[in-house]
C-alpha cells in the first residue's frame, strides 16, 4: 500500500502529513491534529456527506470539497483557514441555524450540543435570516427517547445507526426539501434494544434522553467510570451523578468491548438505583418486617444460627455481584458457617470452577470480525448480549455464513435455521448437514453456545458434543479459538471463578431448593434474587436476605440486610470473555446500606470467626491467590483448553431461550425495579398484541 | 395542422426526421427513413473505434451539462477486468421547466433511441440498458415499450443481434415524479428502488454506478444521436456548429413567441435567428422582447441586447454567463412580469429540493421567500444584496448541481432586473 503526502495549511502554518491510500481529506486533517467541523460524519457509521459543514478548500479544485468523503490525493494542498473555507463554513452554519429554533435555554442538549459548540467556534455572530422558521411536529417514539424534531438538522446519523448498526429499519426520512422529517414513518414506540445510542449520536437536541429530561445540566454532573452489569458484555459506562444521586448513565468508548454503544437496559435502568431500595436492615417482628439497626439484625441472625447443624444451613447467590462480593459470601458460608451448601448458579448450570474453558467466550469480542463461519447453539445473542449481536450482524453483513441450532428468533439479520435440538449437532459433526461442510472449510469458525444450554438435563453431553465439534472443525487451535459459551448474566463468570458452588459434596441449587421444599433446612442465606419462582424459596427455614431491592423474594425473608448496587461500590467485574474490569463507586450506598463484602466481614466477626481480610486490598489479594488473572484487570488471558462436559446421550428436546423480546427488559432485579424498563416492556407487549390482532 | 417548418436543415441532415410526428413512428416508418441500416456493421466494428469517433465528433451531452460524450464513454472500465457487468442508463426523466424535446423523441421517433441504446450498449460492453422515463410520460413510455417490442421481434434486441453475437436487453422504468431523479446518481438510486437522492461523488458512476457496477448515464437525445454520427462521415456531423460545439440540436422554444415549437436546428445558430426563423418571432416583434432564458429554467436569463447577439451553443452562451442547458428557450416579452416568473421558478426549486444536504434544503426555501417578498416590493434594497450573497452561500456547496441550477436563475434575475426590484421596493415605500 502506498502512502500519500498532503499539505494541511492552517493559521499555524503548513504541515505535511502522510496518510495511507484510501484515506479521506478529513483523515489527513485529523492526522495534522487540526479540527474540521462536522455533523453528519461519524466514524462508526457510513459516510453521508450531507451536512456540508466540513467543506474545505483544496487548492486547484473549482469549489470547496466535503472533507469527510473526498479521497486524499498525493500532493494535495488543503487550506483550512482560507477565505473560501471560512465562507463555506459560515454559510453552511448560517443555513443550519436558519430553521433551527435556537431554544438552547430550554434544550436538554445545551452544554453538550455539537451545534452549539461548532456555531460558537466556526459560525458567524449574526444571521440575515428574517423569515418565519420551520416548525415540525414532535414524534412520540416511546419511553426511551424524547423528540423535539424542530431542532433536527437532518444529519441522518440516527437513521444510519438504526439501519446499519441496530439492524432495525425503524427510522427514516419522509418528505423532501425543507419539509424533510425524520421519524418512524408510522408513529410508534421504537422496538430496538439499542435505540438509546441515537441520543448520543444526535448532534443536537432533537433526540434526547426521556427519563433524564430536565433533571440536570451536563456541567453540574460528576462523572465516574464504571462497568455495566445488565448483561455479561461488560460495557464501559460513565455514571453521571449529582449530589450523591445517579442522574444518568452513558457509554464510554472501548474498541475491545462496546465500541461506543450500549444497550438500552444499561442506559435506562438507573432510576431503579433509587427506587424501592433496601436502605436499612429489617427483621420480622410479629410477622411484619420492621426496620432496625445493624446490631439488632446481626443479633437475630446469631440467634437463628444457634444450635443449628452446619448441614442445615445453605446459601444461594444471585447474578449481580462482583468478584469481591462473591468471594466474601463464599468464604462466609464455607469458613465461618462451615457449610458446603452454597451455590451461585441459580439456573442450575452444569459448569464449575474446575474448568475455566467451559464457561467463557474464548474469542475476544474484537476478534469476532475475523471469523468466517458462525454456528449459534441455543442462544439469542440479540437479547442475551446485544453488543455481541451488533458484531455478529456486522460479520453477517459482510457475507459470512451463519446458522442456528435452537429456537427461531429475530436477530436483525438472516441466518440458516438447522434445527431446534442437540441431535442436529451430530449431523453437523458428521457433515451430514450441509452447514457442517461450511464449518469444516472455514479457517476461523465460531461456535457460540447459549448459557441456557448448560441448564439442560443433558447439558454435559451437549457441551461435550459442541466442544468436540469445535475441535473437529478447527475452532480450537493455537492461532484461533472459536469455541464460546455465552453467559447472559454479569456476575456469573466471577461467581464461577470464585468457586461459589459446593466443592465437598454439599447441596447444589437443585438440592437446596428440594431441601427447602421439604423443610429440611433451618437457615437460608439468600444473596440477591435467584432466577426461580418465589414459591420455590418458601419454607420454614429462617431466611436472611442480603440485597439491594425490596423484591418479591426479599419480602419473604426474616432478616434483610441492605447492600450496595453496582454504582455504589468499587468492584471487579468479569465479563463474558473472562476479562476482569474494575468499576469505581460513583455514589454512596443509600442510608444504612453497606458494601456487600463489609457486611459478610462484619457478620463473620459477630459470629466469632472473622474472615481473614480487613480491607479491600487484602480481599483482592485473597482473590488473586485463588485466581491469578484478577491481579491484572483488563488483561485477556486465553484459558488452557480442556474439553468441557462429558460424553453422553443427547436428548431431542428443543433448546429453549430464557431471554426473548417478551421479557428482555425485565431480566434482573434492577431492571424489574426500573419504571422506564417496565414501560419499555409494556410497549413491546402492546405492539405484540396489536400485531397478533392484525 | 401545424405549419411546415422552414427547411433550413435538409431531411437527411437531421437525426430526428419524424420529430413533428408527421410520419410513421413505428419500426416500418423508421426503417423507411434509413433506420437500423448499417447496424450490423457497427456491431462488428471495434468498440475503441466507436469511442474514438465519438471523441472526434465532439458530441457534448444534450442533458444540460454538455460533457463530451466520447470522453465519458472512455471512462468505462473493461468488464473482463472488473468482473462486473457494465450498464448503459438512458436518462429520460425530462423535468427541466421549458424542456420537451425528449418527449417528442419518445413518442414520434422512439426507434432513434432504441438504436442508440443498442449501439451504446455494444460500445460500452453492456449487456443491459435501462431507460428511466419520468412518471408523467406514461403514454410516451408505452410508445417506447412498443418500439422496443418491435425491435425484439425484428431481432434488433435480445440475444445474438443480427447474428453478430452481441446481446442487448433494454428495460423501461417509470419514475415517480421527482425532478431530482433527473440527476444521474439520484436516478440510479431511484432505479435501484431507493429514495431518489443524489450520491456523493466520487466515486463516479463509471466506476461505481447502478448496483455498484460501472455505469454510463446519457440523455435521450445524446444516445439517439450516436447511430447517425457513427454511420455517417465525420463531416456530416461537424459541418454544423462551431468547433467543440458541433452537430444539430433540438431546441424547445416556448413563451412569448408566435409559434412555440420543438425543432432540430444546427448548433451555434444565433438566438435571434432561431426565434425568428422557427418560432415566427417574438409576440409584438423583437423590439417587444424583454428577456430570454436560453436553456431551461436553471440557466440565467439574457436581456434583450444580449439575446440579439448570442450564438446558441455551449461556449457562446458561456460567454454571457449562462449556458445551453437543455436548449429550452423561454422567451419573455414586455407583457410578462419577469420577477413573478422567476419567483415561480424559485418556488419550483423549493418544491423539488430533495432535502439531503444542508445548503439546498435550508437555502432554496429561503431564497424563494426572499424572491416572493422582494418581487412584491416588500423589503429593502439592502436585502437584494443579501439575496445575492445568499445564493453564493448555496452555490457550489452542495452534493449535486441542483442547488447551482436553483441559484443561477436568481443571480441572472438580479443581474438583469435589479432596477426593477428597486423600483418596486421604492414604490411600496412611497405608498407607506
Amino acid at each position: 500500500m502506498t502512502n500519500l503526502t498532503l499539505t494541511i495549511i492552517s493559521k499555524q502554518g503548513e504541515v505535511e502529513v502522510i496518510v495511507p491510500q484510501g484515506a479521506t481529506v478529513m483523515d489527513a486533517i485529523k492526522a495534522a491534529e487540526q479540527q474540521v467541523p462536522h455533523f453528519c460524519y461519524h466514524k462508526r457509521l457510513s459516510i453521508a456527506g450531507n451536512c456540508r459543514m466540513c467543506l474545505v478548500e483544496v487548492e486547484g479544485a473549482p469549489k470547496p470539497v466535503a472533507s469527510c468523503h473526498w479521497p486524499a490525493n498525493d500532493g494535495m494542498r488543503v487550506n483550512l483557514d482560507s477565505e473560501t473555507t471560512i465562507n463555506a463554513r459560515k454559510g453552511t452554519m448560517e443555513l443550519l441555524l436558519a430553521n433551527h429554533p435556537l431554544d438552547c435555554p430550554i434544550c436538554d442538549q445545551g452544554g453538550e450540543c455539537e451545534l452549539q459548540d461548532q456555531a460558537v467556534a466556526f459560525g458567524s455572530d449574526r444571521s440575515q435570516f428574517q423569515e418565519m422558521k420551520r416548525a415540525v411536529d414532535d414524534k412520540e417514539i416511546g419511553a426511551k427517547i424524547k423528540t423535539v424534531m424542530t431542532r433536527c438538522i437532518h444529519c441522518m446519523r440516527c437513521v444510519r445507526f438504526a439501519t446499519e448498526i441496530a439492524g432495525v429499519e425503524e427510522f427514516g426520512a419522509t418528505g423532501r426539501g425543507v419539509d424533510t422529517q425524520v421519524g418512524t414513518y408510522v408513529e410508534e414506540a421504537l422496538q430496538s434494544e439499542l435505540a438509546g445510542n441515537m441520543i448520543d449520536l444526535c448532534p443536537v437536541g432533537a433526540l434526547t434522553n426521556k427519563p433524564y429530561a430536565f433533571t440536570a445540566r451536563p456541567w453540574e454532573l460528576q462523572h465516574t467510570d464504571s462497568i455495566d452489569v445488565m448483561d455479561g458484555v461488560g460495557t464501559h459506562i460513565r455514571v453521571d451523578h449529582r449530589a450523591g444521586k445517579v442522574m444518568r448513565i452513558v457509554p464510554r468508548e472501548c474498541d475491545a468491548i462496546n465500541e461506543e454503544w450500549m444497550s438500552d437496559t444499561a442506559r435506562f435502568s438507573w432510576d431503579a438505583l433509587s427506587t424501592n431500595r433496601l436502605t436499612t436492615p429489617m427483621v420480622r417482628k410479629n410477622g411484619k418486617l420492621t426496620a432496625c439497626g445493624w446490631p439488632e439484625a446481626f443479633k437475630k441472625i446469631e440467634q437463628s444460627l444457634k444450635k443449628v447443624g452446619r448441614d442445615k444451613i445453605a446459601g444461594l447467590a444471585g447474578d449481580l455481584h462482583c468478584a469481591e462480593d462473591y468471594y466474601a459470601f463464599n468464604a462466609f458460608m464455607k469458613e465461618t458457617l462451615k457449610t458446603d451448601n452454597v451455590d451461585a448458579r441459580g439456573d442450575g448450570a452444569c459448569v464449575d470452577s474446575t474448568n475455566h474453558a467451559a464457561y467463557i467466550m474464548h474469542t475476544p469480542l474484537a476478534d469476532i470480525e475475523k471469523a468466517d463461519a458462525v454456528l449459534l447453539i441455543g442462544t439469542n445473542p440479540r437479547h442475551e448480549a446485544p453488543l455481541l449481536n451488533v458484531r455478529l450482524r456486522c460479520l453477517v453483513q459482510s457475507g459470512i455464513p451463519i446458522a442456528m441450532v435452537g429456537e427461531e428468533v429475530d436477530l436483525t439479520y438472516k441466518y440458516k435455521l438447522l434445527g431446534d435440538n442437540p441431535q442436529v449437532l451430530e449431523d453437523i459433526a458428521n457433515s451430514k448437514n450441509s452447514f457442517g461442510k461450511i464449518l469444516q472449510k472455514a479457517e476461523k469458525p465460531l461456535i457460540i453456545l447459549g448459557s441456557n444450554v448448560l441448564t439442560r438435563p443433558d447439558a454435559k453431553a451437549v457441551l461435550f458434543s459442541a466442544a468436540s465439534l469445535a475441535e473437529g472443525i478447527g475452532a480450537v487451535t493455537e492461532n484461533w479459538r472459536g469455541f464460546n459459551v455465552l453467559q447472559r448474566m454479569a456476575g456469573r463468570v466471577a461467581a464461577l471463578d470464585m468457586a461459589v458452588h459446593p466443592v465437598a459434596g454439599g447441596l447444589e441449587t437443585k438440592g437446596i431448593l428440594k431441601a427447602l421444599s421439604e423443610n429440611k433446612l433451618d437457615v437460608l442465606f439468600q444473596y440477591g434474587d435467584i432466577e426461580v419462582p418465589c414459591e420455590m424459596l418458601q419454607s420454614t427455614a429462617t431466611k436472611i436476605y442480603i440485597g439491594i431491592h425490596l423484591t418479591e423474594q426479599a419480602q419473604t425473608a426474616d432478616v434483610m440486610l441492605p447492600a450496595a448496587a453496582y454504582t455504589e461500590k468499587n468492584g471487579l467485574w468479569t465479563n463474558i470473555e473472562g476479562r476482569v474490569q474494575e468499576a469505581k463507586a460513583a455514589v454512596q450506598p443509600p442510608l444504612q446500606a453497606k458494601e456487600d463484602w463489609k457486611i459478610f466481614r462484619a457478620l463473620s466477626a459477630e459470629l466469632g470467626k472473622p474472615l481473614p481480610f480487613n480491607n479491600q486490598a487484602q480481599l483482592r489479594q485473597a482473590i488473586v491467590d485463588i485466581c491469578a488473572i484478577y491481579n491484572e484487570p483488563n488483561m485477556l488471558v486465553q484459558p488452557e483448553w480442556e474439553r468441557p462436559g462429558k460424553a453422553g446421550k443427547m436428548k431431542d428436546t428443543p433448546f429453549t431461550l430464557p431471554v426473548t423480546v417478551e421479557n428482555y427488559y425485565q431480566t434482573n432485579e434492577i431492571l424489574r425495579a426500573s419504571n422506564t424498563m417496565v414501560a419499555c416492556q409494556a410497549e413491546i407487549l402492546e405492539k405484540r398484541k396489536v400485531e397478533e390482532a392484525a | 395542422m401545424p405549419k411546415q417548418t422552414v427547411p433550413i436543415l435538409k431531411q437527411e441532415e437531421k437525426v430526428f426526421q419524424n420529430l413533428e410526428g408527421q410520419d410513421d413512428w413505428s419500426l416500418a416508418g423508421y426503417k423507411k427513413r434509413g433506420g437500423y441500416k448499417g447496424l450490423k456493421k457497427l456491431l462488428t466494428t471495434d468498440r475503441i473505434k466507436h469511442i474514438e469517433k465519438m471523441k472526434e465528433s465532439a458530441l457534448r451531452g444534450r442533458g444540460g451539462a454538455g460533457f463530451p460524450t466520447g470522453m465519458k464513454w472512455s471512462f468505462m472500465p473493461d468488464p473482463a477486468k472488473t468482473g462486473k457487468p457494465s450498464y448503459l442508463v438512458c436518462n429520460a426523466d425530462e423535468g427541466e421547466p421549458g424542456t420537451c424535446k425528449d418527449r417528442d423523441i419518445l413518442r414520434y421517433d422512439p426507434h432513434t433511441l432504441v438504436e442508440g441504446m443498442i449501439i451504446g450498449c455494444y460500445t460500452l460492453a453492456a449487456k443491459t440498458g435501462y431507460i428511466y422515463v419520468r412518471g408523467e410520460y406514461y403514454d410516451e413510455s408505452s410508445r417506447l415499450q412498443q418500439a422496443i417490442n418491435e425491435a425484439y421481434e425484428a431481432g434488433f434486441l435480445g440475444k445474438n443481434i443480427q447474428g453478430t453475437g452481441v446481446d442487448v436487453d433494454i428495460h423501461v422504468h417509470l419514475g415517480a415524479g421527482a425532478y431530482i431523479c433527473g440527476e444521474e446518481t439520484a436516478l440510479l438510486e431511484s432505479l435501484e428502488g431507493k429514495k431518489g437522492q443524489p450520491r456523493l461523488k466520487p466515486p463516479f458512476p463509471a466506476g461505481y454506478g447502478l448496483y455498484g457496477c460501472p455505469t454510463t448515464i446519457n440523455n435521450v437525445e445524446t444516445i439517439a444521436q450516436v447511430p447517425p454520427i457513427l454511420k455517417n462521415k465525420l463531416e456530416w456531423w461537424t459541418q454544423h456548429g462551431r468547433p467543440n460545439n458541433h452537430g444539430t440540436k433540438i431546441f424547445s422554444i416556448s413563451g412569448s413567441v408566435n409559434r412555440p415549437i420543438n425543432v432540430e436546428a444546427p448548433m451555434s445558430i444565433p438566438l435571434k435567428e432561431l426565434i425568428e426563423t422557427y418560432a415566427e418571432g417574438v409576440i409584438g416583434g423583437w423590439k417587444n422582447l424583454q428577456a430570454v432564458i436560453p436553456g431551461g429554467s436553471s440557466t440565467p436569463m439574457l436581456n434583450k441586447g444580449e439575446a440579439g447577439k448570442v450564438l446558441m451553443d455551449f461556449d457562446g452562451l458561456r460567454e454571457y454567463g449562462t449556458g445551453l442547458g437543455t436548449a429550452a428557450v423561454i422567451v419573455m416579452n414586455q407583457d410578462v412580469d419577469v420577477l413573478r416568473v422567476m419567483t415561480r421558478i424559485s418556488a419550483f426549486y423549493k418544491h423539488e429540493s430533495c432535502g439531503q444536504c444542508t445548503p439546498c434544503r435550508e437555502g432554496v426555501g429561503w431564497v424563494y421567500t426572499l424572491m416572493k417578498r422582494l418581487s412584491n416590493g416588500e423589503g429593502t434594497v439592502e436585502e437584494l444584496e443579501q439575496l445575492q450573497k445568499l445564493t453564493k452561500k448555496i452555490e457550489g456547496h452542495t452534493i449535486c448541481a441542483f442547488a447551482d441550477g436553483a441559484m443561477w436563475p436568481v443571480q441572472g434575475t438580479l443581474r438583469c432586473f435589479k432596477d426593477e426590484f428597486e423600483r418596486r421596493i421604492e414604490a411600496k415605500e412611497e405608498v407607506a
